[in-house]
């Protein structure tokens, strides 16, 4: 219960996307996979605050020091914006550390669902996505 | 499960006093908003009337809590919810046979097709692709829809793709002229005592009904029946006649509220359509 109530206050405050919110424009599973969490920590090279989905570039480095450059899918710029975020909230140079979903058929891409700064703050943090 | 869900109900019932502070307008009230005694809008207030005397469905309106059909990760679709008694089954976003007992009345190929499209998860939705959302899409979309009624015509713009659909209520019949079927078909509408009754028909074949891909074929009929009950509410009773896809007639029904000091958000879906690149194979 409390866990719940913490939820919805954290809703109401604008800081956690509804599933539909995130896939009116697609399926999650037309594009990822519920069973592929990823969890990565990087450099954000680009924010691209567009339609129909913003996006943002991660380099991470994998296991043998190369790096990896990551595309990583959120809601519209207008549900995020519904919802507090604005196209300063995440900049080119933050370090990031993402969860969320592999794509299913693109190596290095994912829907991002919490992205963390290192001072703790959440940015574009997402509900569980729908099958 | 049943926590995310209120979670969600309660979100969607937020967004309308969270969204005047974020879109990208300034806040601008809203003219002409009933209030109660202690200054808050009164959503159960006067239904605002045009000059000639029909409520005036004018402003922006967004889903009431229960629209999504949302499935929870890797969980089947929540399970139907029996309407109050007198009322159609609700809508969903994903599907608009969701609240139906035993689904809406497919016909085998359309069930075969559905079912198709639903093993493709989904991906050929128009509207995964920046083409024109199904009609139940745009009644239900997280995101708003303007409508501004005029004595001649009534126009809905849906944010999400910018959709736009234009009614006629300037006393023309539905055209008889075998026209060029059109993605919104086309629309007509007359007052039933306060209730706006819309028919719609000529729509293109092979159509989406919801994310699912509930078929509409092009000798569907679509009649919509509007009312606003108070200052804050509307009702659309929707009502699908589409003999090709579906043995009989059947209705649901879609709940909006509206939304103050705000306003539509410019959404051009091409600016940047990359997910299809990735879609399933």
């Amino acid at each position: 219960m409390k866990r719940t109530v913490l939820l919805v206050a954290a809703i109401c405050c604008g800081s956690v996307l509804t599933p539909v919110a995130a896939l009116a424009h697609h399926s999650f599973a037309a594009e990822f996979d519920h069973d592929a969490k990823v969890k990565l920590t990087g450099i954000v090279t680009k924010v691209e605050w567009m339609n129909p989905h913003a996006r943002f570039y991660v380099d991470v480095k994998d296991a043998n020091g190369k790096v990896v450059n990551w595309n990583f899918e959120l809601a519209s710029p207008n549900v995020l914006m519904r919802q507090g975020w604005t196209r300063h909230s995440l900049k080119a140079g933050d370090k990031v550390t993402v969860e969320g979903f592999r794509a299913r058929a693109a190596p290095h891409v994912g829907s991002a669902r919490t992205v963390m700064l290192p001072n703790g703050k959440t940015v574009f943090a997402i509900a569980p996505p729908s099958k | 499960m049943r926590a995310f869900y209120s979670v969600l109900a309660l979100f969607l019932g937020c967004a309308a006093f969270a969204a005047p502070a974020n879109a990208q307008w300034p806040p601008y009230p809203s003219p002409n908003v009933p209030r109660t005694s202690d200054g808050k809008p009164d959503l159960h207030g006067p239904v605002p009337r045009t000059a000639a005397g029909h409520p005036d469905l004018s402003g922006i309106w967004m889903n009431e809590p229960g629209a999504s059909g949302a499935a929870g990760p890797g969980q089947p679709p929540p399970k139907p919810v029996k309407p109050p008694p007198g009322q159609p089954p609700r809508a969903t976003f994903f599907d608009i046979g969701a609240n139906i007992p035993d689904g809406a009345p497919l016909r085998p190929w359309a069930k075969a097709l559905k079912e198709k499209r639903m093993a493709a998860h989904d991906k050929d939705n128009p509207d995964a692709h920046c083409l024109p959302l199904g009609y139940m899409q745009f009644h239900l979309h997280p995101q708003p829809r303007k409508i501004i009624q005029t004595p001649q015509e009534i126009l809905i713009i849906y944010e999400s793709n910018y959709g736009l659909r234009q009614i006629f209520t300037d006393g023309r019949s539905l055209p008889n002229n075998d026209p060029e079927p059109w993605w919104y078909g086309y629309s007509v509408g007359h007052w039933d005592g306060d209730t706006l009754v819309v028919k719609s028909n000529h729509f293109r074949d092979g159509g989406w009904l919801d994310v699912h891909g509930s078929p509409l074929t092009d000798q569907a009929t679509i009649t919509e029946r509007y009312r606003r009950p108070d200052f804050g509410h509307l009702l659309i009773d929707v009502t699908i006649d589409d003999p090709k896809a579906y043995t009989k007639p059947f209705t649901v029904r879609v709940k909006q509220r509206i939304m103050l000091n705000t306003n539509l958000i410019e959404f051009i879906c091409n600016e940047n359509e990359q997910s299809s690149k990735y879609y399933v194979k």
